[in-house]
């Protein structure tokens, strides 16, 4: 909708895909994947909000949840803010793997050799009194903390050094991940369940301010007001707990908790869907103000269709696991390309009744296939109105049709190679 | 909601104030616990304060005065040696108490560490909950025999007979009953790790073990409660019987559990020897008990204040 192109890029996705192993039989051998995430592509540029649409189950959360790395993302490249949280590289994603592996070997041969000298050395009476054995004892678990902290990095460089990968193609281990989520935060859809019912609401709001800043405990007193104010929130209720609160406070609680850290980027998935309509609209007009305010960076997953108009630059559509389109908002609700971005906005209430009666409905038949078994050819080629024989065969490219507007339709590659 | 302008300024906003206030407050409007609580403390005045108000020695003999009832010079009754059964009260408590709370705290410090590691660490579930099953399926007696036979006498030589015995009885006590504690914690720990504010915690890049100390462990405080509670009356219980097998510490060093046993066989002369030390390791347990529930109450937000 705005010029892209001078736009910085702020979160950028290449191919990203989320398997969930499944395993059966008495061995659990590994017989297959959920798909729920596969080979998703996109960019979010700073200080728009992406809405990400799609029907219950089309793996709209997990991929919100995996471009944060609260999962172990299969294959793909994330990167937030230049920083690569994911595998560009597969050769480092072979290597890392193989380093988990050795790295593990070596942890425990380190315990074990470490053990066998302490009980010779115990046994030769080369080890006497309680002091040297404890100290001995403490040196063996030292080194065998060591050999698991540094045998990734060691091996890193080493097999990285042949392979022709640099250091900073791997993926960041825990810690390095750590140092990153200050700029990448999330809110989440249930904000009863996502609130520690334990915890008060300064506790919960100061939880990351305890986690990344060195603030005393009057400065994170005060930070935890300044946010309480910016969400809105009387500084009176800091001492109540989750459960006192009415859902749409509560989300402004866990607004809060994800702005502590001045984060540049925030998933938001599902944040109104667990709200009554009358508390939905304050709480997305929050959202909004604070992305004006703060110049946030959105990624808003909801299956709510008008809410998405409302709020987002632009919107990328999910079905089973992939994108199907992806295109600014206007363009995207005043002519979908994709059937299946059709067929959704088509189910969108009409306030009128009459319009909404009289409307031309694309209603699918049958029901989404299973992400663990998706068909042949286009994943949506089950139910698609406009169905080809090539959407059995060939899954349709992910391209872009026309400036700024992606689909991922067969419709669309004809008329691009006729034109 | 967004009354701000009404809060007068000047007023200022009440700081938060410590948590363990409002446990407090919600603690005293349990009127069981503010009983139990009440009593435990007498009993706790009464084996410690006790003694200096009745400077009667625990085994001082006073032949003529054995097998008796009641009287102003033995209030209890004396036994069948004639030693005074309320100064044994006192003394017998006094261990009894001690063995109850740090066997139970041995034991749930145990069953919490492995239940918690268990749950929350999946590749170590499997084994440390086959550990656990270990235990569990271990025949009790004849271990106890083992562990004391090996190590009584070292025990004793380094600590003292009366010390000794006591570190052994307590470790014994405490390896033999974590299990149960164990298990119920590594079951609530798996549905804690699934809840969302655990991955909210995640994604705000919470360590391990502040996830565990902060989110975790105070959510399953409640079976922990009720397992300690439970866990000082098996102890004091299985300590008694310790020292009717001969296992525990020595037949003339007087324990609650200890006086009812001996009890047991003047029952029909002297019916107040089985009853004095039953009353109050069962007062005891029952006041603990009580403690406990009160206890698990305040500690629950959501039901606190009602």
């Amino acid at each position: 909708m705005f010029d892209a192109s001078q736009q910085r890029k702020l979160v950028s996705v290449r191919g990203l895909k989320m398997y969930f192993p499944i395993y059966t039989g008495l061995l659990r051998r590994h017989t297959g994947d959920v798909k729920a995430v596969d080979g998703v592509s996109f960019d979010i540029y700073e200080g728009e909000t992406l809405g990400l649409v799609g029907e219950s189950g089309c793996g709209k959360s997990t991929c919100g949840r995996a471009v944060l790395r609260l999962y172990e993302p299969t294959e793909g490249s994330i990167i937030i803010d230049g920083k690569e949280l994911a595998w560009d590289n597969i050769e480092a994603r072979r290597i890392s793997d193989q380093a988990d592996r050795i790295g593990r070997w070596a942890t425990w041969a380190a315990f074990l050799l470490g053990a066998a000298l302490v009980i010779w050395l115990g046994a030769t009476e080369m080890l006497t009194g309680a002091w040297p054995i404890v100290i001995a004892v403490l040196a063996v678990l030292v080194a065998t903390y060591l050999v698991s902290r540094l045998s990734r990095s060691v091996i890193y460089r080493l097999r990285g050094a042949s392979e022709g990968v640099s250091v900073d193609e791997f993926a960041p281990d825990d810690r390095a991940l750590r140092r990153i989520r200050p700029t990448m935060q999330m809110v989440f859809q249930d904000p009863q369940a996502s609130l520690n019912p334990r915890m008060t609401v300064a506790d919960i709001i100061g939880e990351p301010l305890s986690e990344h800043s060195n603030k005393t405990g009057k400065e994170r007193l005060n930070r935890i007001y300044e946010l309480m104010d910016e969400v809105g929130l009387n500084r009176d209720f800091a001492n109540r707990y989750p459960h006192e609160f009415s859902g749409g406070q509560r989300q402004r609680i866990g607004i809060a908790r994800a702005l502590a850290l001045n984060p540049k980027f925030i998933v938001c998935d599902e944040p109104i869907a667990a709200l009554d309509v009358s508390i939905q609209a304050q709480v997305v007009n929050l959202l909004e103000d604070l992305q004006t305010e703060l110049g946030l960076t959105y990624l808003f997953i909801s299956h709510d269709l008008s809410m998405v108009r409302h709020i987002a630059d632009r919107v990328a559509v999910m079905y089973l696991g992939k994108i199907v389109e992806l295109a600014p908002r206007d363009g995207l609700y005043e002519d979908p390309h994709h059937p299946y971005t059709k067929a959704l906005l088509s189910a969108v209430p009409e306030p009128d009744p009459v319009s909404h009666d009289e409307a031309n409905r694309v209603i699918l038949q049958g029901d989404v296939p299973s992400p663990s078994n998706p068909p042949k050819g286009c994943n949506f080629c089950t139910r698609c109105p406009s169905v080809m024989d090539i959407c059995h065969q060939i899954d349709p490219e992910f391209r872009e049709v026309s400036a700024g507007r992606f689909v991922a339709c067969h419709l669309f590659n004809d008329t691009q190679t006729a034109g | 909601m967004t009354d701000l302008a009404n809060v007068n300024e000047q007023q200022g906003y009440r700081a938060p104030r410590n948590q363990w206030w409002d446990v407090w407050d919600q603690f005293k409007t349990h009127k069981g616990a503010l009983f139990g609580l009440g009593f435990f403390v007498f009993m706790l005045l009464f084996v410690y304060v006790g003694p200096y108000l009745w400077p009667i020695d625990a085994t001082y003999i006073d032949i003529r005065a054995r097998n008796q009832g009641a009287s102003w010079a033995h209030p209890m009754g004396a036994d069948q040696l004639g030693r005074d059964t309320l100064a044994r009260m006192m003394a017998g408590g006094r261990t009894s108490i001690a063995v109850g709370l740090t066997a139970m705290a041995l034991s749930l410090l145990l069953g919490t560490f492995v239940g918690v590691i268990a749950g929350y660490f999946k590749k170590l579930d499997g084994p440390l909950m086959r550990l656990t099953d270990l235990f569990l399926a271990l025949p009790l007696l004849p271990l106890l025999l083992v562990i004391i036979m090996l190590f009584r006498d070292t025990l004793r030589s380094t600590f003292g007979p009366e010390n000794g015995i006591f570190i052994l009885i307590v470790f014994v006590i405490g390896i033999t009953s974590w299990m149960q504690a164990a298990r119920i914690v590594r079951g609530d720990v798996l549905a804690l790790k699934e809840r969302e504010f655990v991955l909210a915690a995640k994604s705000i890049g919470t360590p391990s073990h502040r996830m565990i100390t902060r989110h975790v462990l105070p959510n399953v405080m409640s079976p922990i409660m009720v397992s300690a509670t439970l866990g000082i009356a098996n102890a004091i219980i299985t300590e008694s019987a310790l020292s009717f097998l001969g296992l525990g510490f020595p037949s003339d060093y007087p324990t609650w559990g200890r006086l009812l046993f001996d009890g047991t066989e003047w029952l029909q002369r002297n019916p107040e020897r089985v009853i004095w030390p039953g009353l109050a390791i069962s007062l005891t347990v029952l006041s603990v008990n009580y403690i406990g529930d009160g206890l698990r109450d305040a500690l629950d937000p959501r039901i606190r204040g009602r």
